[in-house]
């Protein structure tokens, strides 16, 4: 293995180590356990939340900025594809025409709609006021790995040029804002129990009926 | 530290009890959404307060973050290695009257954000939280503090006597005895082993007494064997509102062992959204298990008895165009979303929705314990725009809503947006569509 390999690799060791740290420590503040008697399902406001809580027509705010949440929407497919990607470097995996050109337009997309939520965030006076630095240096340091990620594909030379600034991303992600995309599920989880317990999301009963 | 806080009179004792609430009280759900929220900034345009004043304090991410800050100071690696980066604030005394500001000012809790988050967090249990750091710190608006107060020492947030209790239900009773033609209609005060304890709002003792000749009316009715209290009635719940859970374990525990000592099956809530969400949802948390007997709202209890057939609906009764209110605490989060729908239809000749609705609607502005915060009042006026936009839009002569804190709000729209409108409770609507015994039309 090369040397960038083996710092990407100890970086996501180091990554994962920490986001289990993260999560043992939040655990330790004690779980949020509901006692009142259920109106409806924990486990279908969980599914809820975890698929259709995801469609652009679920939610208003999402309808009301739909290119923004679209663009989210590609960009994380893109991150994903980017990290699985990173990933595959450490087996020295190579990837000829055409899948390397449909991952690095796939990923290349993702880069553009990173960079158009940046300078969203830098150019609307509502969303300088409501961020902070890591959220303009992480989006940053994300769209750098995916320009990495492009540039690997097309010229697989700069695997340790990708593989470096991966390894980078993933040491500063458990420190940063970019730890959602653990925190993300335990929400989604918790407040899908929340509304699903409740008969909210989904509705519990059908019109007239009371019982329960 | 200590500058600071002289400057603005909150004790260093208070602030240090509010870190030490930060410190030592964050469940895993609060951490969860404070590591979560990506300041994306798709709230903003779901919450009544920030489409009201269009002032950036009023995002929900931005009243999420004055908690973060301090959460990542105290709780992150970033905050506290790099906290510039990470925008990580040490907790001080400008820093809490700011969040009061926000969780108090800015927020009335509705969790609409909740449902419209891009991330899916809950950010109205963070504003709560935050709600709870104030109560250590003693920073909580005095109208809140003091109905709390008055709940603790005299059983019911407006301070009621047992004796004002008696007299209005029996001055209740007689009506109910008139308007039926039927001297055996009663309102039972403190009468044992009856099914269902009949809770009440203080503020229908005092100001709305038709609420609950509705709801005795309808009772009567449908044969139902209930009774009401003559302390320990209260379904507010102020310490909800506060954040105050030790408070508010305690005056909704107080009615759950009134309904105990009368021996009853079930708690009827009249119509108040928190009250609803207190003490159906909330106590069992309180008290950290599941309650003994099951609590259902009016609304809930009524629609059963027109499902049954045990109350009959004339809808001709009630022609002029009726909208609904739905509250947040009864329908957002408390599920009872389609029951008010069902006996509204069978009472008017002509109801019509607002848009958006159910567990999507706008707050009124009232929630969150705002109407007792005078400190906050011309901001919960100026939230209230949207759901007056909405009213507008609908035409209705009449509004309909399961919530006397949404109407005491509503009523103050009604004035102030020039509405025009009549304001009722759910409960109302349905006595007045009601077809009495003996008389089919």
């Amino acid at each position: 293995m090369t040397a960038s390999g083996i710092f990407l690799m100890v970086s996501m060791i180091f990554s994962a180590l920490s986001f289990i740290v993260l999560r043992i420590s939040s655990l330790r503040g004690g779980k949020s356990i509901e006692h009142a008697t259920p109106r409806g399902s924990a486990a279908a406001g969980v599914l809820y939340a975890f698929t259709y809580a995801f469609a652009p027509w679920a939610k208003e705010s999402a309808r009301r900025h739909l290119p923004s949440y679209l663009a989210g929407i590609v960009y994380h497919f893109a991150i994903f594809t980017m990290i699985v990607l990173l990933v595959l470097t450490l087996f020295a995996l190579e990837f000829e025409y055409p899948a390397d050109i449909i991952l690095a337009s796939l990923i290349g997309a993702g880069l553009l709609c990173g960079a158009g939520l940046l300078f969203k965030r830098i150019l609307l006076a509502k969303m300088r006021a409501i961020s902070i630095p890591d959220d303009f240096f992480s989006n940053l340091i994300v769209d750098i790995a995916l320009a990495a990620g492009i540039v690997y594909l097309l010229h697989p030379p700069a695997a340790a040029a990708f593989q470096i600034i991966g390894g980078l991303l993933a040491i500063y992600a458990p420190f940063s804002k970019l730890k959602h995309m653990v925190f993300l599920f335990t929400s989604r989880r918790y407040v899908g129990r929340h509304f699903g317990r409740r008969g909210v999301k989904p509705h519990a009963r059908p019109l007239g009926a009371t019982h329960g | 530290m200590a500058d600071s806080v002289l400057a603005s009179g909150l004790s260093d004792e208070k602030v240090t009890a509010a870190l030490e609430k930060l410190i030592k009280d964050l469940d895993d759900k609060i951490r969860a959404f404070l590591s979560s929220c990506v300041r994306c900034g798709l709230c903003a345009d779901v919450c009544h307060v920030y489409l009201a004043d269009n002032e950036v304090e009023s995002i929900p991410a931005h009243k999420v973050e004055r908690l973060a800050k301090l959460y990542r100071r105290y709780h992150t690696w970033l905050g506290r290695l790099f906290p510039h980066l990470a925008e990580a604030k040490p907790l001080t005394s400008e820093t809490l009257i700011a969040l009061e500001d926000a969780v108090f000012g800015r927020c009335s809790g509705c969790g609409r954000c909740a449902l419209n988050c891009s991330v899916g967090l809950d950010p109205s249990a963070v504003i709560r939280f935050a709600r709870q750091m104030l109560v250590s710190a003693g920073l909580v608006p005095k109208g809140i503090q003091g109905n709390i107060n008055a709940a603790i020492e005299h059983g019911n947030s407006m301070s009621i006597s047992k004796k004002d209790v008696v007299e209005t239900i029996e001055w209740l009773e007689e009506d109910l005895r008139m308007t039926l033609d039927d001297d055996s209609a009663s309102i039972p005060i403190d009468a044992p082993g009856k099914r269902i304890l009949y809770a009440l709002n203080p503020r229908e003792v005092k100001f709305f007494p038709l609420s609950i000749s509705a709801a005795a009316m309808i009772f009567h009715v449908a044969g139902e064997s209930y009774t009401v209290s003559s302390f320990d009635f209260d379904i507010t719940n102020y310490g909800y509102f506060s954040g105050d859970d030790k408070a508010a374990g305690e005056i909704s525990g107080a009615l759950l062992k009134r309904a105990e000592e009368l021996g009853v099956e079930e708690l009827v809530i009249a119509e108040c959204g928190h009250g609803y969400r207190s003490n159906r949802w909330e106590l069992a948390e309180w008290l950290g298990h599941e309650l003994p007997i099951p609590v259902r709202s009016l609304v809930e209890v009524m629609a059963e008895y027109l499902r049954d057939g045990r109350i009959k609906l004339d809808p001709s009764k009630n022609t002029e165009r009726i909208t609904l209110h739905d509250p947040c605490n009864l329908v957002r989060h408390g599920g009872v979303i389609e029951e008010q729908r069902y006996l509204l239809k069978h009472s008017v000749t002509d109801f019509v929705e607002m848009y958006p609705n159910r567990e999507n609607n706008y707050c009124c502005g009232g929630g969150g314990g705002l109407l007792a915060a005078s400190e906050h009042s011309e901001k919960r006026i100026q939230s209230g725009k949207m759901k007056a936009d909405q009213i507008k839009a609908t035409g209705a002569k009449v509004l309909a809503t399961p919530c006397h804190n949404c109407i005491d709000q509503i009523l103050e729209l009604n004035k102030h947006y020039k509405l025009g409108i009549e304001i009722k409770t759910v409960g109302e609507v349905v006595a007045d569509a009601l077809i009495l015994p003996g008389n089919s039309s």
